[in-house]
């Protein structure tokens, strides 16, 4: 009898060690728009981003580092729609954490929460390196990016339940200033509707689809290929028929094939942050959005 | 045989489009990833330590399946085509499975796998940028040493990168020549460590230590009169079709490796550098009737180091310097006295590549090899050229540092 009760207790004991009690949750972010967006939901994690406003997310190595920050992480974080299908499955492996395995858990793909633009029916490699699931790029769209965080927020409340009060404050905290922040970057941003530009990939199109800006023209020739000289003569053709406001591409896009269509065409050129970045005027996504949308408007004037 | 083998594969190459049309659009779990590579060359010579024809030939043609199990399991299994002459064969270079729900960041892996001594050789080759292993590998491990048995793997969670492991293989391909009557089923055990971690934004390394025994890797001298080459056995046979066969063997062999990787910025679109090297020494290498103490301090050894850069999205280049250097026995009865010596031979290898990349999964190389060796490791011609493409279909695989 006194021995199954001792039993009884240290069963107790190891269940109750079992269930995730987080001193301080541990977050890998595979974008940094999804760290800014934990340290909004969740400011007393800690939160590691695997990739900068200047590396090309789809491009990373999955390099020791990083391997060895997912083996202690609780939370994993990405954009999904195979954005990081390159590296992020051998990270997973490597680094043998089976909490960051389960999508209903520890994984949370932002793409699953949202619906995609451009899904494609139809995915073949001549097309270029296209997502079957749609664009990953989901950075700059408010809207979806509100739907993320609020399904981001239920995530952290089924992983740290006791914190569950403090969430739900966080989120609706945010909800608040979010909508807020829409309305004043919609009506700063007014002007940009209609206007017509030549970007590089397809980096911005939820931006463009938000805003009302049309992308008439790729630098890439294809998804992941770089400019080429004969795809840069078709554009600098494009833009003598058509008008033309702007030369678009992200922060670790190369600038060349930009540099040369824009003294090309005297059309002007913006190098806009492809996610939040380390610089003060784009360190959270609020200051991010209020950085590209001065940025545009600075340009087109 | 042959029949079924175009079955198989007719089959297998029908999985895909049939999964594509298939394919639902959620995450990527929980789906079975296929892909493809096609390999092909023309060489110029016939290389020393190879078993590549010169002429038009095909490299390894792969075809690989994986996808998570369950929860608990992942498995893969990679089927490799090896052209070789008239003969084509069929080879199953990985099928293992893998636990990817054990707690505390260990993780078990059974069946068929590559090991995880050494930097390159859990590589697969079609990632590599020359093409063929460097000298070493060919000489010690097989060009990669794959096989069937057990791996334990465990990673620390630690800020710097800390793995480490175990592995227990078979071994049969690693097998001295005159060693069967006592061989022994598992003959190979391994042990490895790495570590590894940033500099900065732009630079990341990584560094391991691994250690292999060779149960059945020591070879006796003594039952050899009519070999006056006793350690280069299963190198000889070039006839015997794709041999995978370790050419040098030993009981001990330990390696030090190192790569160091940079890209501005980290972002690794448009240029990068790496550069690697490696270091095997192999030693307790042959057994003879009497003691002989000038045995017992004789080694193989070999190492490389590559440097490659990717200066634009679609050219790259590279140089790489390697060498081995090995212990041939000769043999031969004098006054009646059972003699053997011990001659030095080497292999110094100078390789220079240009790659044009079209995209992320097309490769047209262009690589010019110098080789300086003597007697058994003599080239046909010191100088060779080999052109070679490597394309890959299907599923984006994944690719380790």
């Amino acid at each position: 009898m006194r021995i199954s009760s001792k039993l009884l207790g240290l069963t107790l004991l190891l269940v109750g060690s079992v269930q995730p009690v987080f001193a301080q949750l541990n977050v890998f972010a595979c974008e940094p728009e999804y760290q800014s967006l934990i340290n909004e939901l969740a400011p007393e994690a800690k939160v590691y981003s695997a990739t900068t406003a200047l590396q090309d997310p789809h491009m990373i190595q999955a390099r020791p580092s990083l391997i060895a920050k997912l083996r202690r992480a609780d939370l994993l974080v990405c954009a999904g729609a195979e954005l990081e299908v390159g590296w992020l499955p051998m990270l997973q492996m490597k680094a043998a954490n089976s909490a960051v395995r389960n999508a209903n858990t520890g994984l949370f793909f932002a793409a699953d929460h949202i619906e995609t633009l451009d899904k494609l029916e139809r995915v073949d490699r001549s097309m270029g390196d296209v997502h079957a699931q749609g664009n990953p790029h989901i950075q700059f769209d408010p809207y979806r990016l509100l739907k993320v965080a609020d399904a981001l927020h239920q995530r952290l409340i089924k992983l740290d339940p006791e914190q569950k009060a403090e969430y739900q404050r966080n989120f609706e905290a945010f909800k608040q200033r979010w909508t807020q922040a829409i309305k004043s970057w919609e009506q700063k941003a007014v002007s940009l509707k209609g206007k017509q530009v030549i970007a590089y990939h397809t980096s911005f199109r939820y931006l463009f689809n938000w805003l009302g800006i049309k992308q008439v023209g790729d630098l890439e020739p294809k998804p992941g290929l770089p400019p080429s000289s004969s795809h840069l003569a078709g554009l600098l053709a494009l833009a003598k028929q058509q008008p033309i406001d702007l030369i678009v591409q992200a922060s670790y896009q190369d600038t060349k094939g930009s540099k040369w269509l824009a003294s090309h065409t005297k059309l002007p050129m913006v190098v806009l942050p492809a996610t939040v970045t380390r610089e003060a005027d784009s360190d959270s996504l609020f200051k991010l959005y209020d950085d590209v949308i001065t940025k545009l408007l600075k340009a087109m004037n | 045989m042959k029949f079924s083998k175009s079955v198989l594969l007719a089959s297998m190459l029908a999985t895909p489009m049939f999964a594509a049309a298939k394919a639902p659009a959620s995450s990527a779990t929980n789906q079975l990833n296929i892909s493809a590579v096609l390999n092909g060359y023309y060489q110029s010579e016939q290389k020393a330590l190879s078993n590549r024809e010169k002429g038009f030939g095909l490299g390894e043609t792969e075809l690989a399946l994986s996808g998570n199990i369950d929860d608990a399991f992942y498995g893969k299994m990679t089927t490799v085509l090896v052209s070789d002459g008239s003969e084509t064969e069929v080879e199953l270079e990985e099928a293992f499975i893998q636990t990817m729900s054990l707690p505390a960041g260990f993780s078990i892996r059974g069946g068929r796998f590559l090991s995880d001594i050494g930097y390159l050789n859990s590589l697969h080759m079609h990632t590599d940028a020359f093409t063929d292993r460097p000298a070493v590998y060919r000489a010690f491990l097989g060009g990669h040493y794959f096989d069937d048995g057990l791996r334990l793997d465990y990673v620390a969670p630690t800020d710097l990168y800390w793995s480490m492991g175990v592995e227990a293989l078979k071994g049969a391909n690693m097998r001295a020549k005159n060693d069967e009557h006592k061989t022994k089923e598992v003959g190979i055990y391994t042990a490895y460590t790495k570590f590894g971690g940033d500099i900065n934004d732009s630079s990341s390394w990584m560094m391991g230590l691994s250690y292999l025994n060779n149960q059945n890797g020591i070879a006796e001298l003594h039952h050899e009169e009519d070999d006056d080459h006793g350690d280069e056995h299963k190198g000889e046979d070039k006839h015997s079709g794709h041999d995978h066969g370790a050419k040098y063997t030993g009981k001990n062999l330990y390696g030090v490796d190192a790569v160091y990787k940079w890209a501005p910025n980290g972002n690794f679109k448009y240029q990068h550098f790496t550069l690697s090297g490696e270091y095997f020494r192999m030693t307790d290498l042959f057994s003879a009737d009497e003691h002989q103490h000038d045995l017992d301090d004789k080694s193989h050894q070999g190492w490389y180091v590559s440097g490659v850069y990717q200066w634009s999205p679609k050219w790259s280049t590279g140089l790489r310097y390697g060498r081995v250097d090995v212990q041939v026995a000769h043999e031969h009865e004098e006054d009646g006295k059972h003699e053997v010596e011990l001659e030095r031979q080497s292999l110094k290898e100078t390789e220079f590549q240009i790659s044009y990349h079209h995209s992320h999964f097309s490769t047209i190389r262009l690589q010019y090899t110098n080789q300086q060796g003597q007697e058994s490791l003599k080239p046909t011609d010191e100088h060779s050229v080999t052109l070679q493409f490597i394309m890959t279909l299907g599923a984006h695989s994944a690719h380790q540092f």
